[in-house]
């Protein structure tokens, strides 16, 4: 008897098998048809990155066109996580090829949690690291090198202050800019116009979309958007008269360490600007940095040095510095005692080297005799000026500083600028909770005591005698243009203020500024055969912490000003000495007197504008 | 000498259903292997696997020759032969992801477990033959069961629970076709649930993290889940219509491992989609369907428990490989027949196709 006979039991088995193949193309269809597209996007989240392209920061050129802020390519090490988290074995060979902490790495990967993006570990890494990483590439699965533009500053140290610098995104910033569109990783503009333009600069990054394979190598481009560059500043900046302004701030500081008293003599501020417009013609601050350090990410040691320098270098002392404004400031009290009555430019006062109700007196003891206001000014005696305080009271010269614009931000569209300091009774009230003195009084005739200015503030004051009263923002950037060289904007001048001043009195206070600079002025000497006639004023500012800061603050030519200088040197000694020399420099980069040419052929000569 | 009117009485549906299926897993192993391969090597395994076919379709004819029924005169001596067999992969095999299972002879690793099953389902028919009709009390059916019970207690020490699994699968397909009385199968399923966790108890670490990433692939989803999760967004990702030859980027890309041998079925289902996923469902269909029916119409008991043992073992491989793939079954180590590389497992079941087309041919008892 055979089985099958006995029984109908292959029938059943039959369905078994049949079961068993329904059940598993159903099964089939449930993964493939009714949940293919969930599948399918996650076999392509598995395959597919998208490795952001960033885009190279907008240009910064000079007036004239010259280029002065660029990028270069730098290769970036990074991170590319595929079927999980980077394992720690990677995370500890990476580290120590690029000779950095384990935990910084973590900490980028946590900062990035989550996304599929590249994690930037390290930026602008030499060849000899791009060559071990290429090299142990097996070893060393989910590392990529992607080639990324690294800001560049042409001219290193110049200008720095103007520029400022980039770097990575932090995680405070991060929280602040997130709703900005910014993400971790960002490189954004810290300081200087990258931080204030850094929107306008950073253009759009692109991408690629690559496919990888298990190890996370691309295996082949999807798609790819190109990255839209950023947009471009045309600076009110003059190359040549930046360069000739940082050089003569580099030789006098040298000089005056090596070959005079004044060794502590290393700090500096020079600002260059047109008194018709507000355009910043240059810009110096001293001691410097190198902006360049920190965009491929600064290092300890070198972020240590610019840290622990006791001279700030990070500060931009033309707008952050506030220093007693010295002998510049009797311009002020001048205007003010002419404009209010209190003396005429007759008047002769006597000086004995002293004044009669408060015995404070000249630098030195000097006793000038009987002079007139014309004398008083262009050789800055200081009698006469705490007459002229007393004679006006705190009340008035604190209206008048503030007319000039004293006591308030400029408003030059740069971080970090100080307002200074008007004396007034209300400060003294507040801080010290004491009545005025008289004395005090006196010592802000003559820009002591309370006064403070930045070094901008006091070429907004000279500007303010130079244009007859108009007070103009000062400004950095005349246009912002697209990378095909389309103007998106222009920046022109703006009045933010103006003080009348009657022609009569404009007149006398010219008239003695032009004597500082000539024969016998106290500026005279430098100044001795200048083609160009230029009137200024001396300042020595008595510092408390060591030697005086030396003050001038000119304008040129005399007849039609298109140029406003103001240098001041931390620790320098008399104004006439220190800060002169400086300033006789830069105007005869700007009026292109004695030049050898052989800096920079090409750059054309700084012409004013003559517009307004 | 082979009679004409045999060679006439070929199973042509069965022999070209295997042609179909070997001639798609030349072409998926193609594409499963070419992207990892230097150049000069890109079609090795092809070209191995089709060599061995061809070497064990010439095996087949030749076979074609000798009646089946001559088996079971040799299934005690198939039988010792057998546990001899498995007894040297324990002393002289090679370990292979966990498990000692190839023994090295010339430029061949063999894997015993493989040709096991086919020895065992001829040895087993024999002595279902002699019992067939009388398995009505346990005493009739437990030494069936020690008689199975030897060579897979030796198989899972090795250990390779596919195989045992295979053997169970083999055992009671052919004891119920046998005509095993139900009260009794009963009896022992209720035993056999019984001694599960006693049986668990004995699983290898790894074969349990298999079994409970089989409840839950994302316990550990770079360990022991990666291939069922990779495997599944495979086939899920083949959609309708697949990616198409050599466009499977989970197979192409190495998402998938083992992506020729055990999970070749996730990248027919990557690349050729539900369409030809399906479509190779129903020729391992038809395969099996053709095996049912020769068990329907063997000449013999011994002829229909064979073919019952060797469709019940296809049946298995089927349902364990393909399920695994797609998530509903365990990671075993159980290769999809005909389809998976595999030189062993290729030899084993172009056999037992041989052996089906053996019974077949001579399903007449009198032949004019």
């Amino acid at each position: 008897m055979l089985v099958k006979r006995s029984n109908n039991r292959l029938d059943i088995l039959a369905i078994v098998v049949l079961l068993v193949v329904v059940s598993l193309v159903t099964r089939l269809g449930y993964l493939q048809v009714v949940k293919g597209e969930y599948y399918g996007s996650l076999a392509d989240g598995n395959r597919i990155r998208l490795i952001p392209v960033m885009a190279p920061r907008g240009l910064f050129y000079d007036r004239n066109g010259i280029l002065v802020v660029s990028n270069r390519p730098g290769f970036t090490v990074s991170l590319l996580p595929i079927t999980g988290p980077v394992p720690d074995e990677v995370i500890h060979k990476l580290a120590g090829i690029l000779n950095i902490q384990p935990n910084d790495i973590y900490a980028k990967v946590n900062q990035q949690n989550g996304s599929f993006e590249p994690i930037r570990v390290k930026s602008d890494v030499g060849p000899d690291i791009v060559t071990k990483i290429e090299e142990r590439k097996n070893e060393l699965p989910g590392v990529v090198i992607e080639i990324q533009p690294i800001r560049s500053y042409v001219n290193n140290e110049l200008a720095a202050h103007i520029f400022g610098y980039v770097s990575e995104i932090n995680e405070a910033e991060l929280e602040k800019l997130k709703p900005e569109g910014y993400k971790a990783g960002d490189v954004i503009g810290k300081f200087g116009l990258e931080k204030v333009y850094d929107k306008a600069l950073r253009g759009k990054d692109g991408g690629g979309q690559v496919e990888v394979d298990v190890t996370g190598r691309p295996v082949q481009i999807l798609g790819k958007k190109e990255p839209l560059p950023g947009n471009n500043l045309v600076l009110t900046i003059d190359y040549r008269i930046q360069k000739a302004a940082e050089l003569a701030i580099d030789e006098q500081l040298k000089y005056l360490q090596t070959k005079t008293e004044y060794v502590n003599a290393k700090a500096a501020a020079v600002v260059v600007m047109n008194p018709k417009t507000g355009e910043i013609l240059a810009m110096v601050s001293r001691p410097a940095f190198n902006p360049n350090l920190f965009s491929g990410g600064i290092s300890t040691k070198d972020w240590k040095a610019l840290n622990e320098n006791p001279n700030h270098p990070m500060d931009n002392k033309v707008i952050s510095g506030e220093y007693p404004p010295g002998s510049t400031f009797k311009i002020i009290t001048g205007v003010a005692a002419l404009e209010l009555g209190k003396v005429t430019p007759e008047e002769k006062i006597l000086d004995t080297g002293k004044h009669w109700i408060i015995p404070k007196g000249n630098a030195m003891g000097e006793a000038l005799g009987l002079i007139n206001f014309q004398e008083a000014l262009s050789k800055s005696d200081n009698v006469y000026f705490y007459e002229m305080g007393n004679r006006l009271g705190i009340d008035n010269l604190e209206k008048y500083a503030r007319m000039f614009g004293l006591g308030t931000t400029t408003g030059i569209k740069l971080p970090g600028e100080m307002e200074g300091l008007v004396a007034n009774r209300r400060y003294k009230e507040k801080v010290y909770e004491e009545d005025w003195y008289l004395s005090e009084t006196f010592d802000a005739a003559i820009g002591q005591g309370f006064q403070l200015a930045t070094p901008l503030q006091m070429a907004l004051v000279m500007g303010e005698i130079a244009n007859g009263g108009y007070r103009y923002r000062p400004y950095l950037v005349s246009k912002l243009t697209a990378p095909n060289g389309t103007v998106l904007q222009t920046f022109g001048p703006e009045e933010t203020g103006r003080i009348k001043i009657s022609e009569k009195t404009l007149k006398l206070v010219r008239d003695s500024l032009r004597e500082v600079a000539a024969e016998g002025g106290t500026a005279g000497e430098v100044f001795a055969n200048f083609p160009i006639a230029i009137a200024g004023k001396t300042g020595t500012a008595e510092n408390p912490h060591g030697s005086d800061h030396g003050w001038f603050v000119c304008y040129g030519p005399f007849e039609d000003p298109s140029i406003v200088v103001a240098v001041i040197v931390e620790q320098g000694g008399f104004g006439s000495s220190s800060a002169v020399p400086i300033a006789k420099k830069i105007l005869e980069a700007a009026f292109n007197i004695n030049q050898t040419s052989n800096i920079d052929t090409g750059a054309k000569v700084y012409k004013p504008q003559t517009a307004l | 000498m082979l009679n004409r009117r045999l060679l006439k009485n070929l199973d042509f549906t069965l022999i070209f259903t295997v042609i179909a299926i070997i001639a798609t897993s030349l072409v998926i192993i193609g594409s499963a292997t070419h992207i990892n391969t230097p150049s000069e090597e890109r079609y090795w395994y092809v070209q191995r696997q089709g060599i061995f076919a061809l070497i064990n379709c010439v095996l087949i004819f030749i076979m074609l020759h000798f009646d089946y029924r001559s088996l079971s005169r040799y299934a005690n001596l198939f039988y010792i032969l057998n546990l001899i067999m498995l007894l040297a992969v324990m002393f002289v095999g090679q370990s292979a992801l966990g498990a000692q299972r190839w023994i090295q002879i010339g430029p061949i690793s063999l894997q015993p477990s493989e040709f096991s099953k086919l020895i065992m389902i001829v040895s087993l028919a024999s002595l279902l033959d002699k019992r067939a009709g009388r398995l009505n009390s346990l005493k009739e059916v437990i030494p069936v069961f020690l008689y199975v019970g030897i060579p897979f207690l030796l198989v899972m020490k090795q250990p390779d629970l596919g195989t045992a699994l295979v053997f169970l699968a083999i055992l009671f397909g052919m004891i119920y076709v046998a005509g095993i009385n139900t009260r009794v199968l009963m009896m022992i399923f209720g035993a056999g649930l019984a001694f599960l966790p006693i049986f668990w108890h004995f699983l290898k670490d790894y074969q349990k993290m298999r079994l409970t990433v089989f409840i839950d692939p994302n316990v550990d989803p770079l360990g022991s889940g990666y291939h069922i999760i990779q495997s599944k967004i495979a086939i899920g990702s083949g959609m309708l219509f697949g990616k198409g030859l050599f466009g499977g980027t989970q197979s192409q890309l190495n998402f998938l491992p083992e992506n020729h041998t055990d999970f070749i079925f996730a990248v027919v289902g990557e690349e050729l989609g539900f369409v030809g996923a399906a479509l190779i469902l129903i020729l391992y269909f038809i395969l099996l369907y053709r095996g049912i029916k020769i068990a329907g119409i063997a000449r013999d008991n011994f002829g229909t428990l064979l073919a019952t043992g060797i469709t019940s073992m296809l049946t298995f491989h089927v349902l364990v490989n393909v399920g695994m793939t797609a998530g509903i079954m365990p990671v075993t180590g159980i290769p999809l027949p005909l389809m998976s590389y595999g030189v062993s497992a290729l030899t084993t079941n172009l056999i037992s196709i041989g052996i089906l087309l053996n019974i077949y041919m001579r399903r007449q008892k009198i032949l004019f």
